[in-house]
């Protein structure tokens, strides 16, 4: 199981490679004008480009109206938050055994 | 605007902001190195390799807890909001520390081992069927590759390419990033440590992030009914800055003081979204805090070169009090400024 996904991950990094090579050397500066002439940041959008290529791909996302803000999505997250998360710590808190855990050691007599 | 991107978008204020943080994290480790096993009371002493571990760990618990809490600081108190512009450096550095913290569990636990490292890291416990022991590896993974995913799209071309709706959402991710780490350490760290200091302080950070965020969210003011919103009075704005109306709809204004003047426009700059409210008037123009954009206070347009333009809204004096009309005009809409008496 986790050779198989080790696998799959090089699989989606090299097919990402791929992706990050063609987008940067023939696609960027007609996607973005702000990308003409600059070479030097280009090597750092690589990592990016080769974790989210399926999303470079579909580039044909429809632009959301301009000035959204997420501010009220930022609270109702935290209202959430603010109740699972101190549960987690305390239920985990509760799940915990008495220490020591580490045993002391020991003096193995000789065979 | 014609500016070409450049790596790392550095000012005095953000080397100054990078030295000190980057300094604050080198002396965080030594210490932690140093009062580690003072702070540990264990039967076994930690080696180095585990006192590593710990340090880049709890390191990178804190300042993922301390990058959450700068957005409710910086709506509470205006002080905070230099932290804010240069948060996205901020979070870089704590994915590498999370990094680092990941590279000494693999160098420690799975190495000189046939299994490959990750292999080994992926399949060292898989007892998910109880809940006491269960592993909390993926956990940390988990948090681990978010944490990647946004340092890596956090460059200002990602902002621009994947739009600003969607790449804040992508980001919202570190939400989900410090929930898994909270898991990690409660079903790791927490079940194994024998000292109270680990469990007081990540309740203490998980009180402190999600009370100021609450906090925050209390004192954000919803916007009143009607078309007509009360911007306060005239002399609570002060000369060359502005302040930020929420409009519903996830919409804001802000209006700006220049002299015995005000004026009124959206308060998301056309560039990247950033919050013109939060800027300043320069040479006449409202100036954008997080790329320098410009804005005629007038019109709302940059000024010849560029052609960005943003909405425009009518103001009015009451009582010595501003109120601003809601409706916005068209970007590029001029609007008489109001003149103060």
């Amino acid at each position: 199981m986790a050779h198989a996904i080790i696998l799959a991950a090089q699989v989606y990094g090299g097919v990402g490679g791929l992706v990050a090579a063609w987008f940067l050397l023939w696609r960027i500066e007609r996607v973005d004008p702000m990308a003409r002439g600059a070479y030097a940041f280009r090597p750092l959008l690589i990592p990016g480009l080769v974790l989210l290529w399926p999303l470079v791909l579909w580039r044909g996302l429809a632009r959301p109206a301009e000035g959204r803000e997420f501010r009220a999505a930022h609270a109702r997250i935290w209202v959430g938050l603010s109740i699972v998360l101190p549960l987690l710590v305390l239920g985990s808190l509760a799940l915990r055994q008495n220490g020591p855990i580490e045993a002391p050691p020991v003096r193995l007599s000789a065979p | 605007m014609s500016i070409r991107y450049v790596p790392v978008g550095w000012s005095r204020t953000k080397l100054v902001y990078d030295a000190v943080l980057a300094a604050a994290v080198v002396a965080y480790l030594l210490i932690y190195m140093r009062l580690g096993p003072a702070l540990q009371p264990a039967i076994i002493p930690p080696d180095g390799g585990a006192l590593g571990m710990r340090a880049f760990g709890s390191c990178a618990f804190l300042l993922l807890s301390f990058v959450l809490c700068i957005g409710p600081l910086a709506r509470l108190d205006r002080r905070f909001l230099p932290l804010l512009y240069n948060r996205r450096h901020f979070g870089v550095i704590t994915c590498a520390v999370a990094a680092g913290h990941a590279w000494h569990v693999l160098g420690w636990y799975f190495a000189f081992s046939a299994t490959p490292p990750f292999e080994g890291m992926l399949g060292a416990d898989t007892s998910f069927g109880q809940l006491r022991g269960f592993p909390f590896i993926p956990f940390g993974i988990g948090a681990l590759a978010i944490m990647l995913a946004l340092a890596v799209t956090s460059h200002d071309f990602w902002l621009a390419f994947l739009t600003p709706p969607v790449w804040k959402r992508l980001h919202m991710a570190i939400y989900a990033a410090y929930g898994l780490a909270v898991l990690h350490l409660a079903m790791g760290a927490l079940q194994s440590s024998t000292n109270p200091l680990l469990a007081m302080v990540v309740a203490a950070s998980v009180a402190g992030v999600c009370g100021l965020h609450l906090l925050a969210r209390s004192v954000a003011a919803a916007p009143p009914p009607g078309d007509w919103i009360d911007a306060g009075p005239a002399s609570a704005i002060a000369d060359g800055r502005g302040i930020t109306l929420p409009l519903g709809g996830g919409m804001a204004a802000a209006v700006f003081r220049d002299g015995e003047r005000l004026s009124a426009i959206s308060a998301h700059c056309a560039h990247q979204n950033g919050p013109l409210g939060e800027g300043r008037v320069i040479d006449g123009c409202i100036t954008c805090p997080w790329h320098g954009f410009q804005y005629r206070l007038t019109d709302g347009c940059a000024p010849a070169p560029f052609t960005e333009r943003l909405a425009t809204y009518n103001l009015r004096l009451s009582d010595g009090r501003v109120w601003l009309d809601r409706r916005a005009n068209p970007p590029g809409t001029p609007v008489a400024p109001l003149e103060l008496p």
